[in-house]
């Protein structure tokens, strides 16, 4: 009798304890969204900074038509790309950038444009976004090294939209150096950095023109990275539109 | 039958003492016993204010309110000062939610419930419109704290049931933040007047605490809407983030017209004169100052903080804790009375740029304001009667050409080792000094290499704290001096502020400017520092900056530079800068290097960060609370 006992309690033992190895799960995201922000101005994709740059915001409406969004980072030279995506339907918008927003609404709410992008993600898939920059920052000249080690250089920014509603004041353009290639207003050296600041509507005087910036001493003999952003007020994240970013070699004869 | 007999027995008087059971549960105490008596309202009311959301000496950005520990101050991210744990920013957001609404839900009740027993209270309309006000006051209290962090969030304004309402009807969606700095104004202009001018008891509202609480709520409103960018708007087209700049200057009058309240009820603290040092001290320990609307009390062993125990300079260490409250000399540097270079900076160096030296260090600060003095110590002043003695290290080189830069300018790294003797910690070896007498290299405060505990900018906090402590008690849980919530000069900046917002929106009504003048000038005068000569001086940025030295170490700049959207501006990738004091063997004097603080730690502030994220859980919560941008 006690035997059985014993028996019928290990069996019971057994059968919870299979119950265990059906894990109740999902398989893990599998999915690959990449893609690239253009600009407009260039064709190609936009230059921004890494880690405080440009964010696509993913909405997925598998479930919900309002959800709690989630967000990924926009790499320097403009590229996506997320590795872990469930399949299913996306709204997809860049946001947080120093362009004209995809999703424009006016002072009441009204939506007056949305350029986001409602995919199935069923496969890796590759999506593109065009977008407007507020400023197009360019090299006039390579940079120059100057004897006492510092670096001038000259841009010019030119308005990157038409629509007067994004024209905003020009602020101020900044010679960013860094010891490493990640250069930007996240991460620049502040002893050799130079801003060059406007005050109300001065800067809008330098659209289109030539403006020279030269950096403070930087100490040899080495390769910095330099870059120079321009940016607009009113701009709600205060981005900057960049360059691209050059290696300059500093090398003091000693 | 017998059995049956005694079965019905047993039946009846179970049936019958049903009866007399429905009693009310002794455990719980009921309507009719806490709005029967005073008592039983200021027990009430101890509750409600005890659950106020009050930034003091026990709110940090990481742990949210009522946690001694507050290490992580929001007064380490607004630049007025670093300690060693904070290396990095956040948004400062600690999901300070459920607690508001349970506190709202609390002063509803309250509303709702205090007139249906009028009677016990002999219909006296004057107490129960004291205590309705109070009641108001601590519901818009609350939701000033949430506004400030959220935007727009769900205005309740009545007491919800379950399960008498759907759960459908209790997920209520978010209002608009205009409609809540309203809501504010409403709730607050019934307090003004339906409370009387004094407080019941010591630490509550009266009349003239909810317009303070006004003027700052509606100034904070004026600034969103001048200054913000940030939209986001529901389905129905709501507006749950920024308020339409139409608004501003609505709300800069409404700020500027309740300060006018307090006007002849209220003046600076000017009773420790002559000295205006000491009487800036005392500011903060008098309990019977002219200047306290709002105060939080606090009284050991039973309700206590750890202030002085955090914040006191490392030489005068109780058990345990100590610096955690440098002041940095970015911040130093706004005030008057320093030697300073043309760009504003400390000046420490001659023409030849060689260190100036000083046979003491206090030498350096002899003309210093006094509210700087009262509220930072110098290296080498005195505190609890003893020297505060910071020294980073003993320069051993010759002085006779003068003592060239430690370091290149703008250099982050570490100083080099030739010609400098440093400690790594507290157990210091002495140095022997050419004419033979010894001396440590570090102060008995720091600096020390090792990364210990001591200051890291040179300086310490004196704000607030106790001089008048044993070493003994400069332990945790050991404080009880009260907070000041609301003080007069904060009005002052208030008016000054919203004074000149008006003044530069072209409104001529009252002569705004000179009334700005004359509020700053009070504050400058009581502070020692140099007055303004002529309205003509003033721009926004001198009230602001006027702010920043006034109210420093308060829990209040965060709010300041969130709410003018200039933080974003203001500590972009920011290492902040530090004062060195050392000494020079050869000339026996002391000489100041200022420089970026050595930890090199960064700071930057996201713009994304003027509003906070509503916590998640929330969310899942109340469907229909919508996400604030960006978040």
């Amino acid at each position: 009798m006690k035997k059985i006992f014993y028996y019928l309690s290990l069996f019971a033992i057994i059968f919870t304890a299979n119950s265990c190895f059906k894990i109740d799960d999902v398989a893990a995201p599998d999915k690959v969204l990449t893609g690239n922000v253009i600009d407009s101005t260039t064709g190609k994709p936009i230059q921004t900074e890494q880690g405080n740059g440009i964010r696509i915001k993913l909405d997925e409406l598998s479930w919900s038509a309002n959800p709690i969004p989630t967000y990924f980072g926009v790499k320097q030279d403009g590229t996506f790309s997320d590795t872990k995506i469930f399949a299913g339907r996306y709204r997809i918008t860049p946001v947080d950038g120093p362009f004209v927003p995809l999703i424009q609404l006016s002072s009441t709410g009204d939506t007056i444009s949305n350029r986001s992008k409602i995919l199935n993600i069923k496969a890796s898939t590759k999506v593109n976004f065009t977008v407007e920059p507020f400023l197009k920052v360019e090299w006039v000249s390579d940079p120059v090294v100057n004897p006492d080690s510092t670096v001038t250089v000259q841009i010019k920014f030119t308005r990157g939209t038409t629509n007067p509603a994004y024209q905003f004041n020009v602020t101020d353009a900044y010679l960013f150096v860094s010891e490493n290639t990640y250069v930007g207003n996240n991460n620049y050296d502040g002893r050799y950095s130079v801003q060059v600041s406007y005050s109300g509507t001065a800067g809008n005087a330098q659209l289109g023109q030539p403006i020279t910036i030269k950096s403070k001493k930087m100490p040899g003999n080495r390769t910095y990275y330099i870059r120079v952003g321009a940016r607009t007020a009113d701009n709600v994240q205060k981005r900057y539109n960049y360059t691209d970013i050059k290696p300059v070699s500093i090398n003091l004869a000693k | 039958m017998k059995k049956i007999k005694y079965l019905l027995l047993v039946f009846c008087f179970s049936v019958l003492s049903c009866n007399k059971l429905d009693v009310p549960p002794m455990n719980i105490i009921k309507d009719q016993d806490v709005f029967n008596s005073v008592n039983g309202i200021t027990a009430y009311m101890a509750k409600l204010y005890s659950s106020l959301p009050v930034e003091d000496f026990k709110y940090s950005a990481n742990l949210g309110f009522n946690n001694w520990n507050f290490i992580a101050n929001i007064n380490m991210y607004s630049g007025e000062g670093v300690n060693k744990n904070i290396s990095s920013l956040t948004n400062g957001n600690n999901g300070y939610w459920g607690a508001a609404f349970t506190l709202i839900r609390q002063a509803d009740y309250f509303i709702e419930t205090l007139p249906k027993y009028s009677a016990n209270f002999s219909n006296n309309q004057t107490q129960i419109n004291q205590w309705l006000g109070e009641a108001h006051f601590i519901r818009a209290y609350t939701y000033f704290a949430l506004a400030k962090r959220y935007g727009g969030v769900p205005i309740i304004d009545k007491v919800q049931y379950y399960p008498e309402e759907s759960v459908q009807q209790l997920q209520v969606p978010r209002n608009s933040e205009e409609e809540v700095y309203d809501y504010i104004g409403q709730d607050l202009d019934f307090a003004i007047q339906n409370m009387g001018g004094t407080s019941v008891q010591k630490g509550r509202a009266n009349k003239y605490a909810a317009a303070a609480l006004k003027s700052r709520a509606m100034l904070f409103a004026g600034s969103i809407a001048k200054y913000n960018s940030v939209q986001l708007f529901d389905q129905s087209g709501k507006r749950l983030q920024g308020i339409p700049s139409s608004k501003a200057d609505t709300y800069f009058k409404a700020s500027y017209d309740a300060s006018m309240i307090l006007q002849g009820h209220y003046s600076l603290y000017r009773a420790g004169l002559p000295d205006k040092y000491q009487n800036y001290v005392n500011l903060f320990s008098d309990d019977n100052s002219s200047e306290n609307i709002f105060v939080k009390y606090y009284h050991y062993p039973d309700v206590v903080h750890s202030y002085d125990a955090l914040m006191v300079p490392f030489q005068q260490t109780g058990p345990g804790y100590s610096s955690y409250c440098n002041p940095t000399l970015n911040y130093v540097e706004l005030f008057d009375g320093l030697p300073k270079n043309a760009d504003g900076t400390l000046k420490t160096k001659d023409a030849n740029g060689k260190y100036i030296l000083y046979q003491n260090r206090m030498d350096l600060f002899a003309n210093a304001e006094p509210r700087l003095r009262a509220t930072v110590i110098f290296p080498g002043d005195v505190f609890r009667g003893q020297v505060i003695d910071v020294l980073r290290g003993i320069y051993t080189g010759q002085v006779t050409n003068g003592i060239s830069s430690l370091i290149p300018d703008g250099y982050t790294g570490t100083y080099p080792t030739t010609n400098l003797k440093t400690s790594s910690s507290n157990a210091q070896t002495p140095y022997t000094l050419p004419n033979g007498t010894t001396m440590n290299p570090a102060g008995l405060s720091g600096y020390f290499t090792g990364g210990g505990v001591c200051t890291r900018t040179g300086f310490f906090i004196r704000k607030y704290m106790n001089p008048n402590k044993a070493q003994a008690d400069m332990a945790l849980h050991h404080s009880d001096q009260p907070w000041i919530e609301m003080r007069y000069a904060e009005v002052l900046l208030n008016r000054a502020e919203a004074d000149y917002e008006l003044y530069s929106d072209g409104k001529t009504d009252i002569d705004y400017r000179q009334d700005a003048f004359n509020c700053i000038n009070d504050i400058r005068d009581r502070a020692g520092a140099i007055l303004l000569t002529d309205p003509t001086q003033l721009n926004i940025n001198t009230i602001r900056i006027e702010r920043k030295k006034e109210l420093a170490f308060e829990n209040k700049l965060w709010w300041d530079i969130k709410r003018w959207r200039v933080a974003d501006t203001e500590i972009n990738n920011k290492i902040y800068r530090v004062l060195n004091p050392f000494y020079a063997a050869n000339a026996y004097a002391y000489f100041f290097d200022a420089r970026f603080q050595e930890s090199n730690a960064t700071f930057t502030f996201n713009p994304l960060w003027y509003y906070e994220p509503i916590p998640a859980g929330e969310l899942i919560t109340n469907p229909n609370l919508i996400q604030n941008s960006g978040y």
